[in-house]
């Protein structure tokens, strides 16, 4: 009985919320509103806000064709392996004190540490799909999205050895990896943004946010206008729509682990606020996890809209070379100023 | 009578001499009966076989039970307070070493038998495989010092020969004439090491030298580390050794490359490990952890940057092989009992991808006579199979949940991070770094790798590739799915295997009271305290789920696929025009595929370039200053 309602629960989790569905509409949300603020700075109109989700369903209906050269399999499940990793990773990032029960005593089936590496998943996946095409574009696309990858390792790394410790310093073992209990952190002693020596780790955490989804300008290995977009230059129909798709979720997914690092105590008020609405029981549960799913999504679309669009509407697409010499100093530079105040007790 | 004694066979007791034994009797057996073929494979089967069901049988009562075996060989038991005769002692350190090599050399055994069939003198090749397959364990079993340099002499021949068994590949001889020198100045600073530490104490029992060196150093004891320490390091193929074993991989065939990366360097490391936390007692000294530990940092980076630069598959191997040695040196030179488990377990794995991916590549140069990346590719379509395994192990290597690589390398970050808080050293922390970004290039390796040879288009002379035979696809898959299982059961594989292991380190009083009987105060469990958390079954499970629901949405709303036809128009699409001009297909291929990355590092990538020079005078020179700067070091800091 207990293995059937945790298979619900599981499937519950994967396919509704916080897994695909929820994933879909605010990925694909995020990326229309990423395209609209960006048109809206540079003063075009821009297209509507659902845009991505007619693209969406529009490449779904279109037929699929496999190259010649392509190994059908890999060139077919790429995509959907890519996509799955994405969604199950988005499990693992807590919303403010939405508790899952992954399973096991821990509430964690996966720290920090873990993230970073299952983030390659999805990544791994896409060079795959795009090798196995066998284009030469797509040889140069995947080129240099493994050095944009390696290029993000650094100061990604750095940041998140600088939050273990800051974090953990009051705990036995000196160091937390666990994402939730860095939630919980925040939620007693106030966001981490507000720590002057996380902010630096904050800015550069911000920096990596659109390399690591590979928006404007670090998007080299997409670049339309010089390789066709690189790995998904031979790819059509539902699979290249389910590429966009993950390229839309992983914006959430970067976005919404910024939020959990440096703003994660920000839900913290909510409860008072239903309380001071005269609201009790199950009714006031169920406002505050809508509350913080809400208060989420809205840092989430903030983020964006700083990270990602900001910075693609001032400038011009970056060389792969330049991309990595960015951010292995100056972005690295800021995380390791983090880690080092930290470490000596800032 | 005599059936008691068969009875008395049976003991535990006698399984580690046995499975030494095993090994040299299929090497002379095979000599003396290896003409005919399937005589000649129904022994090495055995012989390797049975090694590891016994070393299995020991997991009980040792790993679990905590017990040490140490046997006298002819029942000459210390008498006068001196340990005199030849002695094995199996600890739980041993054994778990013991378990690599057998593993490692049964599945090669296994491969051996169809990658080798049509090369001329497979009778010697089954030989000099068993008898390194037989120095390394008695290597790893021995107790007493002189017989692990007996050992070691005969790995280094054993592996020198092998090297050099296909002599009529290019650089065959090359590569182990290099090896045979270098080789021989790392034996012979072992038996001078011996010979020192022989002179001070007038015993060569592992044991009983605990006994007497620990906490009593002086000036040639003192060198004598030094001399052991740089000899294993030869073997282990640590920085500054590295050049020698990318040409012993090049040239070597595949199951030989097995066991030089899966088992010879296991080898270093083990005596390493015995050498510093037994003999010496010297791991709690912050100045020798820093060795070891900076040892290991400077190997990972160093070879995973030089593996970077490489164009030939196996070579490139080879360079990643020291890359993760340099991991479990660097973890095991922590001396924290998390560092230990974590090294250990790495070590495991080291020995199942990399074996795993030798085989692949070896498929690879079964099919198509070339490891150069340059001239490979689109391979999937003809050998799905190697593909499939090729990609089980490059995951495992590029440490990609919730494959083993990940397993003990997210162990390993751990262990340095808890150290360099622990002790306040921002040093460490360094080297936490060092490791997660050295396991992302490992990651853009593979990458080349796998676009360069198994996707990509298929050149003209790969055409005739087809799928390896049974015998070998079955080799790789027992690797592959070990490889699956220990990244799956991480608490099984620490629990059973590496903490007990892990914890002998830390109770070296026990091995020498086994050894002994001298009861000295043992002290109790070592204390492990992942501080991260992982549950790869059920993340797998979650992933498992979303998989299948999306492939079911994909199939429901029609994610089907039409071939493209191929038709010349297709040709035409994948041409390539430089300057208007129509040239030959090019990949954007094997060493300047990461140019970005490279472009950056381009002065570092020029000096190594340089300092490589393949000249074994030179490497013969790295060696002696290595040795110089070791014993210097020590000479300061002890």
């Amino acid at each position: 009985m207990d293995a059937v309602l945790n298979a619900l629960r599981y499937l519950g989790y994967v396919l509704i919320f916080p897994g695909f569905l929820f994933c879909f509409m605010t990925g694909l949300l995020l990326a229309g509103i990423d395209r609209k603020l960006v048109a809206r700075m540079q003063k075009r109109v821009g297209p509507p806000i659902l845009q991505p989700f007619y693209d969406f369903f529009k490449l779904c209906g279109k037929k699929t064709i496999v190259p010649a050269a392509a190994n059908k399999t890999v060139f077919l499940l790429a995509p959907l392996l890519g996509l799955a990793a994405l969604v199950v990773l988005q499990l693992f990032i807590p919303v403010f004190r939405i508790q899952l029960h992954l399973g096991g005593a821990s509430r964690d089936v996966a720290d920090v540490i873990v993230i970073l590496y299952l983030l390659l998943i999805p990544a791994v996946s896409i060079i795959l799909g795009g090798a196995s095409t066998g284009s030469p574009y797509a040889g140069v696309g995947l080129s240099r999205e493994m050095v944009t990858v390696l290029a993000c390792e650094l100061p990604l790394v750095l940041v998140l050895l600088g939050v273990g410790r800051y974090v953990g310093r009051d705990t036995a073992g000196g160091i937390c990896f666990s994402l939730n209990q860095i939630v919980d952190y925040q939620m007693e002693s106030g966001s981490l943004i507000t720590k002057a020596s996380l902010i630096p780790a904050a800015i550069a955490f911000l920096l990596v946010i659109p390399g690591e989804t590979g928006n404007h300008p670090f998007d080299a290995a997409e670049a339309e206008t010089e390789i066709c977009e690189g790995m998904l230059a031979e790819y059509s129909g539902a699979p290249l729509g389910v590429f966009k798709l993950s390229h839309a979720i992983k914006m959430l997914t970067m976005t919404s682990l910024f939020v959990m690092l440096f703003f994660g105590g920000v839900g913290a008020g909510v409860e008072h606020l239903v309380a001071l609405m005269g609201l009790t029981g199950g009714a006031a549960a169920a406002v505050v996890t809508i509350l913080d799913i809400l208060v989420m999504v809205l840092l989430c679309i903030v983020v964006t809209a700083v990270g990602i669009s900001l910075v693609h509407a001032v400038t011009a697409r970056l060389k792969i070379e330049q991309i990595f010499k960015y951010y292995w100093t100056v972005v690295s530079a800021l995380a390791l100023l983090s880690l080092v105040l930290v470490w000596y007790g800032l | 009578m005599s059936h008691i004694n068969l009875i008395h066979l049976l003991n535990p007791q006698h399984f580690p001499i046995f499975t030494i034994m095993l090994y040299f009797l299929g090497a002379f057996l095979i000599v003396l009966f290896g003409k005919n073929r399937i005589l000649r494979n129904c022994i090495a089967f055995i012989a390797t076989g049975l090694s590891l069901t016994l070393l299995i049988l020991l997991v009980k009562p040792i790993m679990i039970n905590g017990g040490v075996i140490a046997y006298w060989m002819g029942n000459r038991v210390p008498a006068g307070g001196y340990a005199i005769g030849i002695a094995l002692e199996v600890d739980a350190l041993g054994l778990f070493f013991g378990l690599l090599v057998a593993t490692a050399v049964f599945v090669s055994c296994l491969y051996s038998f169809s990658y080798m069939s049509e090369d001329d003198n497979e009778p010697q090749y089954y030989t000099l495989f068993l008898m390194l397959a037989g120095g390394v364990m008695g290597l790893v079993f021995s107790g007493d010092l002189f017989n692990m340099f007996i050992m070691v002499e005969i790995l280094t021949f054993a592996a020198v020969a092998l090297t050099a068994f296909r002599n009529r590949v290019t650089g065959a001889l090359e590569a182990a004439f290099k090896y045979l020198v270098v080789g021989c100045i790392g034996s012979t600073c072992i038996l001078a090491g011996t010979i020192l530490l022989y002179h001070q104490a007038h015993t060569l029992n592992l044991a009983q030298l605990g006994t007497i060196i620990a906490g009593n150093l002086d000036k040639n004891t003192i060198i004598a580390f030094a001399l052991l320490f740089i000899g294993f390091c030869t073997k282990a193929f640590i920085v500054p050794f590295h050049p020698l074993a990318a040409d012993a991989h090049g040239a070597a065939p595949a199951p030989v490359s097995v066991l030089i990366s899966g088992v010879l360097t296991k080898s270093g490391i083990y005596g390493i490990i015995r050498l510093a936390y037994f003999l010496f007692q010297l791991m709690n000294l912050g100045a020798v952890q820093f060795w070891l530990v900076f040892l290991g940092s400077v190997s990972m980076f160093v070879c995973v940057t030089m593996a970077l630069a490489q164009h030939d598959f196996k070579r490139l191997l080879a360079f990643h092989s020291i890359s993760q040695i340099g991991y479990v040196l660097a973890a095991v030179g922590l001396s924290t009992a998390l560092g230990a488990s974590a090294g250990l377990y790495h070590a495991m794995n080291h020995t199942l991808f990399k074996g795993l991916l030798f085989l692949t590549a070896g498929a690879v140069l079964h099919e198509t006579g070339t490891t150069d990346l340059g001239k490979l590719g689109g391979l999937s379509k003809k050998m799905p199979w190697t593909t499939v395994l090729f990609l089980i192990g490059a995951a495992s290597i590029s440490g990609i949940p919730p494959f083993n690589g990940f397993a003990s390398k997210w162990l390993i970050y751990q262990a340095t991070y808890e150290k360099a808080v622990e002790t306040g050293n921002i040093g460490f922390a360094f080297v936490t770094i060092v490791a997660l970004v050295t396991s992302t290039l490992t990651l853009a390796s593979f990458v080349k790798v796998t676009q360069s040879v198994f996707f990509g288009q298929l050149p003209k002379e790969c055409e005739k590739a087809k799928e390896v035979s049974f015998g070998m696809r079955f080799a790789m898959s027992i690797l592959a799915l070990l490889c699956i299982l220990t990244g799956l059961l991480p608490n099984l594989v620490q629990k059973y295997l590496t903490q007990p292991a892990a914890a002998t380190l830390f109770n070296v009083n026990k091995y020498i009271n086994a050894m002994l009987g001298t009861g000295l105060p043992e002290s109790g469990a070592a204390e492990f305290k992942p501080i991260g958390v992982w549950n790869p079954v059920n993340w797998l499970m979650l992933l498992m789920i979303a998989l299948l629901a999306i492939c079911i949405v994909a199939i429901a709303s029609k994610y089907d696929a039409v071939r493209e036809n191929k038709t010349e128009k297709v040709a035409a699409k994948y041409s390539l025009f430089y300057g208007g001009e129509e040239t030959e297909f090019s990949q954007v291929g094997g060493g300047d595929l990461f140019w970005g990355f490279k472009h950056n590092w381009r002065h570092y990538f020029s000096f190594m370039h340089d300092l490589h020079s393949g000249i074994v005078n030179d490497y013969s020179l790295w060696a002696v200053v290595a040795l110089a700067l070791a014993m210097v070091y020590a000479l300061i800091v002890l």
